[in-house]
């Protein structure tokens, strides 16, 4: 008799890698073969596994249509099944799938959509957090300032793309035609952050030096380290902004090494 | 340890599972429903959703019903989504909290369904850890809903009435019994459904789901139904559900349409005839008391 383990290993055999030999003889076999009983599982799964990409790229699925976007995601959820049943985190690969998935070669903005489309969904589903009040730095001594780590909002996320990706993103959820047809795909790289409102997901459009400055800030470097990365940066009034919109929700002072 | 699934904690009435495109409505127009269900998974992270859902809780019950524990996999169970399950559970204090019998996690992949068990002894004793764990873990007593399945593993050994009612006598917990899934299951392996409902221990009952389903036709004229959620519990399955509650008493009792979701006001129809068994139940059993 088979151990539970060995009979979930080839269901999970036959899911994944597709033989299903190993699990069909441990299927009674009256009236409808086992592939065919496993058929309905396996299907199920893909469905929902295919939904739940499509909630999270949905200007993907627009942009190829939805008999492309179901053959890429089952081929996708072959691939890199979910690890976890949360599954609100499954689909942070598909980006970068997709930008190796030949089929979908000639539109070289997909990947880049895709990817903003990821940090748009990781911001919907990131958990909630208080914002930083700015007066709790005012018992940082002014010499210790050039040492305080921020802890960004868990729904932050930056992107950075070849192509005007939030435009393209835009127009193509609005189904704006006009708009998209509009889109300069020559206007050169953008810089992007992504954050949850109270009013919802936004995706703003910043410099490359506030970009290249607030990913520091959010990636655990000292504020004086992240300055040093943005010369000529007005850090006062960018620093202001990030306070402002609730990008903070914590310090700590960097140690001396 | 809490006794969340003992009669009396929540209203022997119907809900409804709640679903994102309702949120607004139920807000706008409470309804005159007891509580609502909803899926534990997608309420793990935050923003609008869950401010949604507190704001319903203020006004109503909610049961957390979760399909992502896998209580039935044999390599144990993945302490970060028990942990994400109490997270929910302490924000949201749920009057029920249930999961399945069955196991969707192999080898660290989710197969994103709800999978059968083979019916042994092996089998039990691993759920029956998984269930101890978790009422430990959560500190309070869960619900176990059988599945609805469309194949049987040929080393099974014991019905799986009698596997759901060992489960719960050993761990104590409380039976999720979906009439729906009886139903399935006994067309789908020719079963007899009363024979099913006889098995289980009565007072092990906490919730009742029911739901709708379909038929797919298969090759060679054969057909398997399908526990899709997609349409209106069926006249054999409001029957199945008299009889229960003749077995059971009143129970409260969900409906469940998760696909081609209608308007709320075809759930609380369906609500509403739930409700008129449960009268039924009640009369019925304070005329067998009176006896």
């Amino acid at each position: 008799m088979p151990t539970l383990f060995e009979v979930q290993r080839a269901l999970r055999r036959s899911f994944v890698e597709g033989n299903g030999d190993e699990a069909a003889a441990y299927i009674l076999s009256d009236g409808p073969a086992p592939g065919a009983r496993l058929d309905i599982y396996r299907n199920t799964s893909i469905g929902a596994l295919t939904t739940a990409l499509r909630l999270s790229y949905p200007a993907v699925h627009r942009l190829v249509g939805a008999e492309f976007f179901d053959g890429a995601a089952k081929i996708f959820i072959k691939t890199e099944p979910p690890r976890s049943a949360h599954i609100d985190e499954y689909g942070a690969a598909f980006p970068d799938f997709l930008a190796g998935f030949s089929p979908a070669a000639s539109l070289a903005y997909l990947p880049g959509v895709a990817r903003l489309e990821w940090a748009l969904s990781r911001a919907l589903h990131a958990p909630d957090a208080a914002a930083l009040d700015m007066s709790r730095l005012f018992v940082v001594d002014a010499a210790d300032h050039c040492r305080i780590v921020f802890v960004p909002h868990p729904s932050i996320g930056f992107i950075q793309a070849d192509y005007p990706v939030d435009a393209i993103w835009r127009a193509v959820l609005a189904q704006d035609d006009a708009a998209m047809a509009g889109i300069d795909l020559g206007s050169g790289p953008v810089w992007l952050l992504v954050q949850r409102l109270e009013t919802g997901v936004d995706v703003m459009r910043i410099s490359k030096r506030e970009w290249r400055f607030a990913t520091q800030l959010c990636s655990g470097r000292a504020l004086q380290a992240a300055l040093d990365m943005a010369p000529g940066l007005d850090a006062a009034t960018v620093l202001a902004g990030h306070f402002a919109a609730g990008r903070f929700i914590g310090y700590r002072l960097e140690t001396a090494p | 340890m809490r006794r969340a699934a003992e009669r009396g904690s929540i209203a022997a009435g119907a809900g409804v599972g709640l679903r994102f495109r309702h949120h607004q409505a139920v807000i706008d127009s409470k309804p005159p429903l007891p509580w609502f269900e909803v899926h534990t998974e997608n309420y793990m992270g935050g923003g609008a959703a869950l401010r949604d859902l507190d704001a319903i809780r203020r006004d109503y019950a909610i049961s957390l019903h979760g399909v992502g524990l896998s209580l039935g996999s044999a390599e144990g169970l993945d302490p970060d989504h028990l942990a994400r399950i109490l997270r929910v559970a302490e924000r949201v204090e749920p009057v029920l909290v249930s999961e399945h019998l069955s196991w969707s996690i192999s080898g660290g992949v989710y197969l994103a369904d709800l999978l059968p068990l083979p019916l042994t002894e092996e089998a039990l004793a691993t759920i029956c850890r998984h269930v101890d764990q978790t009422q430990n873990f959560l500190r309070r007593q869960i619900l176990v809903e059988n599945p609805s399945s469309y194949l049987r593993f040929r080393h099974s050994m014991i019905p799986e009435w009698e596997f759901l009612a060992a489960l719960a006598v050993r761990t104590g917990c409380a039976i999720l019994c979906d009439v729906n899934n009886i139903y399935v299951s006994a067309a789908n392996h020719g079963w007899q459904a009363s024979e099913y409902l006889a098995a289980l221990p009565p007072s092990a009952i906490g919730e009742i789901h029911l739901a709708g389903h379909s038929v797919r036709q298969l090759d060679g004229g054969l057909t398997l139904s399908i526990d899709d959620h997609g349409s209106g519990v069926i006249p054999g399955v409001w029957q199945l559900y008299s009889d229960a509650l003749s077995r059971f008493g009143p129970v409260p009792t969900l409906i469940e349409w998760d696909t081609n979701v209608p308007p709320l006001e075809i759930l609380l129809d369906e609500a509403a005839r739930a409700n008129s068994f449960l009268e039924s139940a009640r009369s019925g059993f304070a005329h067998a008391d009176a006896v």
